[in-house]
């Protein structure tokens, strides 16, 4: 947001972009229309399957260019204007191609207090890349991103729209820029605030165990 | 009845209507943006909040607790509330800008949010004179703005498509036109893309905004973010006249504005009937502006050569006097008023000739179901209702090129065009012709050419396809008529207050030309044949009185938004 505060300029979109996917690639495969079919017929109207259905094509292209969001709206029946607009609204749905792991640092107020921009640099100084942009060999996107919730645990990282990176310190960022080089993503990890610690023996919540939503790591029920 | 207490005034009401609507219908000028009668409300402009309360009920006895006055304790909402999306119900108790400090307060705060990123651009915007956002800060709004950054800056002057261009920096994310793609044309066309202050709208990758109806967004635009691309920069609102009449491009014959600036037609916008167009206009509808300007004659002719008036009523009377009236072909216009035909199907038996027959400007496939039709002129049906019915192209064609025809009379019409004959076939053949423009394929085979006034120039009726009988107002002027004193004329302010030596007075553009019912009148007089006419006000009353056909269409009758008539089998 930083460069936006200081130079305030709107671009146009491409309105007549070279699409990148075509013919046979662009397409979903027998199960994946019934898996969107069945997100169709939970909600009370067809448009409520449009996020599961933009998110599918992102884990199955890897970015929404605008055939591929044609291609879901078409699927779903809902307008195609009405699921471009979804798609840019949100942050997460990537509209151009990005690399392998998208990086994205927290920088929003407690993270920056607790040195989300040291963070940040020393991540674009260690991939010799500057946010936004994506190393030559097409592995690493580094983002810088608003608040995403974890401020107990900052400064902190999020992985592909996927776990969470706690607590980082510049070890930490070697170690993790070392395990997603080799194809390791990091493990979810649940965090519980250090006041917490201190009170209950290790963590107020004492229904961790129990409930799966604190345990597993929220990322999409896709197919692959 | 169910009452309703706004600002301390009661009011009764039907059914469960909106509070902004019934507040808009009852004179509380609420003020909004984002809400519009035809279309679902978002409530996302914020700009109609007000308090809202009910009466505080006792949970034991049901009834109101009252205060130490006896009157019903009133409990409001903890917060405002958006009138556009609020149902009403009984007893509910309303405080506007007018009674609640709270609510003046809350306007201002909108207002001032809203133009944050606006780009304050008035003194060149489009829409400034008539712009909701524009008055609406004047009203409502605060002094000066507290916000002392860098704007947002965002893609401007962008073609949307074929006639809309959008200044996305001026948007202020009513989202009326993607609502009025979405529920009212159908065609989808467009969306809010990106989110915060980054939004604006427009048209996904790969489509253009080529909408048959993509124009109407550019008026219910509260704001001057989307414009028109063939009258941007055309004219300020207030150097126009605005007249209330009806669109002649097809037999829906929607009402319309015609706005005009020095005698030229520089737009024209829908007028809310919502017996015919609702708030709706198609783009040709609303592109129809050259044709009244351009190609214009600038006089009457006589062998092509330019000619008085009064030269050229003689020539005309001379064509037609002595001749045999069944060798004599008049053909009427399915674009010239009803009071224009009438006048001529007297002069036609006054002359001894059979009923006038019209020609009719069908094309097929054109009719989508709304406001375009498959007839392209506006009068078809008055025609029919005359007694003229449509010709047969090919009997036409043989009677004329068979030598059956001396004189032909053509009203406002263009026969050589329409396919009937050449103009060469014509040579042999006497002919008088109404005509619009120099254009006109019939022009250089006729003997006598009297220009004539357009629909916008004319006073008259119409019949459209649905048998509703319409007025026509003159909107601009002809020479030799002050169009002030014209009859119905719109007036701009020049006209109000102006003087001749006001440097946007304008006399150009003024078209040497008369009305069906100034020049047919003329020449039957010099036939012997007086016709007693004021004006066509009188023309119709008489038919309304005389004819089954137009039974109760009189100008008074038919006022600003016309008289349905009955079907014709019904009445003959």
């Amino acid at each position: 947001m930083a460069d936006f505060i200081k130079n305030p300029v709107v671009d146009l979109l491409d309105r007549n972009p070279e699409p990148v996917f075509s013919g046979k690639d662009l397409s979903f495969s027998k199960d994946e229309k019934a898996q969107i079919m069945k997100w169709v017929s939970s909600y009370p109207s067809k448009e409520g399957a449009v996020m599961h259905g933009l998110w599918l094509a992102q884990e199955k292209f890897g970015f929404l260019p605008p055939e591929v969001i044609q291609l879901v709206a078409d699927e779903i029946g809902m307008p195609y204007a009405d699921t471009y607009g979804v798609a840019t609204f949100y942050t997460q749905y990537f509209k151009e191609k990005k690399g392998d792991y998208v990086l994205d640092v927290c920088t929003c107020f407690s993270c920056q207090l607790c040195g989300g921009y040291d963070i940040l640099h020393y991540l674009e100084d260690k991939l010799g890349i500057h946010k936004g942009e994506t190393t030559a060999d097409g592995m690493f996107t580094i983002q810088e991103a608003e608040c995403l919730g974890a401020c107990g645990s900052a400064p902190m990282l999020q992985v592909t729209n996927g776990p969470y990176v706690n607590h980082l310190t510049p070890e930490k960022i070697d170690a993790l820029v070392d395990a997603l080089r080799d194809g390791k993503m990091p493990e979810f990890e649940s965090v519980t605030l250090p006041q917490d610690e201190d009170e209950l023996g290790g963590n107020r919540r004492t229904d961790v165990s129990l409930t799966p939503t604190y345990g597993v790591c929220p990322v999409s029920e896709t197919l692959s | 009845m169910p009452t309703i207490t706004i600002d301390n005034q009661n009011y009764e009401f039907e059914g469960r209507p909106r509070l902004l609507q019934f507040c808009l219908d009852n004179g509380v000028d609420l003020p909004h943006f984002c809400y519009h009668p035809s279309m679902s409300a978002p409530a996302n402009c914020r700009q109609c909040l007000v308090d809202v309360g009910m009466p505080q009920m006792n949970r034991e006895t049901r009834e109101s607790n009252l205060d130490d006055d006896g009157n019903p304790i009133i409990q409001f909402m903890p917060k405002l509330q958006t009138s556009c999306s609020m149902d009403m119900t009984d007893g509910m108790v309303v405080k506007t800008h007018c009674s609640s400090d709270a609510v003046v307060r809350a306007q201002k705060d909108t207002l001032e949010f809203l133009l944050i990123n606006h780009p304050l651009d008035c003194p060149i915007c489009d829409q400034a004179g008539h712009c909701p956002l524009q008055n609406q800060a004047y009203k409502h709004g605060p002094e000066s703005s507290r916000f002392e950054f860098q704007k947002v800056h965002k893609p401007k002057h962008v073609d949307l498509g074929p006639n809309v261009v959008l200044d996305a920096e001026r948007c202020i994310n009513c989202t009326r036109c993607i609502r009025f793609t979405s529920e009212i044309s159908k065609s989808n066309q467009l969306t809010i893309i990106e989110r915060g202050v980054k939004n604006y709208p427009m048209t996904p990758p790969g489509i253009e905004f080529d909408d048959p109806y993509s124009m109407n967004v550019i008026d219910i635009c509260p704001v001057g973010a989307l414009t028109s691309k063939e009258h941007r920069f055309g004219a300020r609102v207030w150097e126009m006249s605005k007249t209330a009449s009806i669109s002649t491009v097809g037999s829906k014959g929607s009402n319309c504005y015609y706005w005009v600036k020095d005698n030229q037609i520089m737009k024209v916008t829908p007028r809310t009937n919502m017996s015919v167009n609702e708030y709706w206009l198609s783009d040709e509808e609303r592109l129809d502006c050259d044709r009244f300007n351009k190609n214009r004659p600038t006089g009457p002719t006589v062998e092509n050569a330019e000619v008085s008036w009064e030269m050229a009523y003689k020539a005309a009377s001379d064509c037609l006097t002595g001749i045999d009236g069944s060798r004599a072909l008049f053909v009427g216009s399915a674009y010239a008023t009803v009071e224009d035909n009438y006048l001529l199907t007297k002069l036609a038996t006054a002359v001894g000739a059979p009923t006038p027959v019209y020609l009719a400007h069908v094309e097929e496939g054109h009719a989508d179901g709304w406001l375009k039709t498959d007839d392209r002129a506006p009068n078809s049906q008055g025609c029919e209702r005359l007694g003229l019915h449509a010709a047969d192209v090919k009997e036409l064609k043989a009677r004329i090129t068979g030598g059956e025809v001396d004189v032909l009379y053509v009203l406002e019409d263009d026969i050589v065009a329409a396919g009937v004959c050449t103009a060469k076939q014509l040579k042999k053949v006497k002919v008088i012709l109404h005509h619009y423009h120099t254009t006109n394929q019939t022009l250089p085979a006729a003997d006598v050419a009297l220009p004539a006034a357009m629909a916008v120039e004319t006073v008259g009726s119409f019949v459209n396809g649905d048998l509703r009988a319409q007025r026509l107002r003159p909107a601009k002027s002809i020479a030799g008529v002050n169009r002030t004193l014209s009859m119905e004329i719109g007036k701009c302010r020049a006209d109000a207050h102006g003087t001749p030596f006001d440097k946007w007075y304008n006399e150009s553009n003024l078209v040497n030309c008369q009305p069906g019912w100034v020049s047919i009148p003329e020449i039957a007089s010099r036939l012997g044949h007086e016709m007693q006419y004021k004006g066509p006000r009188n023309i119709m009353a008489e038919l309304a009185e005389s004819d089954s056909g137009f039974t109760g269409a009189t100008y008074e009758a038919m006022g600003e938004f016309g008289v349905s008539l009955e079907p014709i089998g019904v009445t003959a």
